[in-house]
């Protein structure tokens, strides 16, 4: 029982910080029609922000969030004014391929300043301290922390794109990006303003995971995956569905836990024999190939 | 007959570009016999591959407009249907090569069906899922290899072996795989002649008109992906008894999926030449960057940054690639 509850929690809690990260995709998305790959890349920028600037300045990784905001936002404004500006006139082969060549662009120039090692956070208020919610179920602290900012940090944008000037003006470019145009709205700088808050939004979840995942040049990907199913799921350009979304695709990365549960409950012995925890994100590739073919709209959708 | 005539038939190209495709023709048949360095060798080599995987992308991809970005699985189930029946069975590669093929065209039904119902970033992504799936399982999977992969050691068989296609020298790989380079060629060329190829291209240019023309299009782009894969299983299976070492992290990544899409991409896809073209800039400038940079000078990963840049400026600029750009000067000129 014990592990199905800490699956349970770490899922929800994972899904949190990714359900953060992907609202970066989902507005981008919205705004634009445009599917950025180098989204995971952002995030492990994002990571490596965090850790470097924690042990530069020896801060708690926690408090590096301001430093890691700043720099998606700027690389998102950046990447825009100097890269998707001109991508948005060619056909969507060339948009999928040209954030593509970004993403490779991104993590190979990690690769070089960074080499390829797997580098942790070791130190910090958070690290190695946990709670213990009782029945055995004890959940790290960082994760917790993490968990909890990011939620915070959503619901902080979540106000900004609904209650704001500047988010009503977004939703209108969404909307309608000549419309929008007409009415005096800079669509122009609403987008490279998507892009930025989607840069920063990665970054600030990258900081946050890097609490308890270490980073190498190469685990963009599979966040670009996950949020690609978190985004298929909650509906493509919606907020609030991706909320959820993330809750959903957080637990699933915690299938193998489910797993072990079973095994152990009804003690089928081949079920101890599938190597679970290898196939462990297999589940979210198939949770968005499953999803698109159902339900293509996602849960919240209103764009297709 | 009527087939064959239509793919030996290049007379729709201005007679300057038959002159230069068969010079650069001649010139590769007689490479082997001009000195030349081993890395030269495998690199042709290697070009001759991917310009096979960049022709089966360019047949969904260029004249289909669906962009796949999950071809890697195919290479995967070729490479390793050939690998797995060589080691275990003892099948020589002409056997196990049309198996393979059989194989991935079978696997390509079976996600092709529901891929298709997707469109444009939605179908992109749900490849890239696919593949990703095929990668994990394969990396579990005992039967062949898991992670750690497989290997054919070359020892056991006497070079030159033409059944299996084990040879010391590269020289009897160099032709093997230049002979599948033009048959290729060949193919294509009747492809995009054929009433599937038209079919595709009106589906790409509209979809819409070409379903209310009567064309089922669901139907085409799956027999094209089913093309596509057997093209790209060939030349997997042909890698795996050349390269003669397989695992899902390089047979079946993700890296190997864009680049087969960005070298088609580059060359110009939707062009016969197009996927030759980008495979002769990317694959030389890709070995010998990582040649230099990568190994002398000790920057890793420099050699993508380039590479990554030019796909940027192509994307962001030139979206019909290299042949997009000689087209256009053509076009300007004959004003």
């Amino acid at each position: 029982m014990d592990i199905l509850i800490s699956s349970i929690a770490a899922g929800l809690l994972i899904g949190m910080v990714l359900a953060f990260m992907s609202m970066g995709l989902t507005i981008i998305f919205g705004v634009m029609e445009i599917v950025n790959f180098a989204h995971g890349e952002f995030l492990m920028i994002g990571m490596y922000t965090g850790l470097l600037t924690a042990q530069a300045t020896g801060i708690d990784p926690l408090l590096t969030l301001p430093v890691a905001a700043l720099v998606g936002f700027l690389l998102g404004i950046i990447c825009y004014y100097g890269f998707i500006k001109f991508l948005m006139r060619g056909p969507m082969v060339a948009q999928l391929l040209g954030t593509f060549g970004l993403m490779l662009f991104l993590r190979n120039l990690a690769l070089l300043f960074f080499g390829p090692d797997d580098r942790a956070i070791h130190h910090g208020i958070l690290v190695g301290k946990s709670f213990n919610l009782g029945m055995g179920v004890i959940v790290p602290a960082t994760k917790v922390a993490a968990a909890g900012l990011s939620v915070v940090t959503f619901l902080a944008v979540w106000l900004l794109m609904n209650r704001s000037k500047i988010g009503k003006a977004l939703t209108a470019t969404s909307l309608n990006a000549q419309g929008a145009r007409y009415m005096g709205i800079p669509t122009e700088w609403m987008n490279a303003l998507a892009w930025g808050i989607g840069g920063a939004s990665a970054t600030i979840a990258g900081a946050l995971l890097v609490n308890f995942w270490s980073v190498n040049p190469f685990v963009g990907i599979l966040f670009t995956m996950i949020a690609f199913a978190i985004v298929a799921l909650g509906g493509f350009g919606s907020v609030p569905g991706t909320f959820l979304a993330g809750l959903v695709v957080g637990l699933i990365t915690e299938v193998p836990g489910f797993w072990d549960f079973f095994t152990y409950t009804f003690n089928w012995n081949w079920m101890a024999d599938v190597p679970m925890t290898s196939l462990k994100y297999m589940w979210v590739y198939l949770t968005y190939f499953i999803i698109m073919m159902v339900r293509p709209r996602g849960l919240f959708g209103w764009k297709r | 007959m009527e087939t064959l005539r239509s793919a030996l038939d290049f007379s729709d190209f201005p007679r300057i570009d038959l002159i230069v495709a068969g010079g650069i023709a001649a010139s590769i048949v007689i490479f082997p016999l001009i000195p030349h360095s081993a890395f030269a060798m495998a690199t042709m080599i290697q070009f001759f591959i991917f310009s096979l995987y960049g022709m089966g992308w360019n047949t969904i991809g260029g004249y289909g407009g669906q962009v796949d970005l999950g071809k890697a699985q195919y290479v995967g189930i070729g490479a390793y249907t050939t690998t797995v029946m060589l080691i275990r069975w003892d099948v020589p590669f002409w056997i196990s090569m049309p198996i393979g093929m059989c194989f991935a065209v079978i696997w390509s039904f079976i996600i092709g069906y529901p891929l298709f119902k997707l469109k444009g970033h939605y179908f992109a992504i749900a490849t890239i899922a696919t593949a990703l799936v095929l990668q994990d399982i394969f990396e579990v999977w005992n039967f062949v290899g898991a992670a750690r992969g497989l290997e054919i050691s070359p020892v056991k068989y006497p070079s030159p072996d033409f059944l299996r296609l084990i040879f010391k020298e590269d020289v009897y790989y160099y032709y093997v795989i230049l002979g599948f380079f033009f048959l290729g060629i060949l193919y294509i060329n009747w492809f995009r002649k054929s009433r599937l190829g038209y079919q595709l291209r009106s589906i790409r240019d509209n979809e819409d008109l070409a379903r209310s023309l009567g064309i089922n299009v669901h139907w085409a782009k799956i027999k094209t992906y089913a093309i596509a894969t057997a093209f790209v299983s060939m030349a997997g299976s042909f890698h795996a008894c050349y390269i003669k070492s397989i695992e899902p992290e390089d047979t079946m990544s993700l890296d190997l999926s864009i680049l087969i899409a960005l070298m088609a991409m580059l060359g110009g896809a939707g062009s016969l030449w197009g996927p030759i073209i980008g495979a002769a800039v990317l694959i030389p400038l890709k070995s010998y960057l990582a040649e230099w940079l990568g190994a002398r000078v000790g920057l890793v990963g420099i050699d993508l940054i380039i590479y990554a840049l030019i796909i940027m400026v192509i994307s962001a600029f030139e979206p019909r690639g290299i042949w997009g750009i000689l087209e256009k000067v053509r076009r300007r000129k004959g004003r």
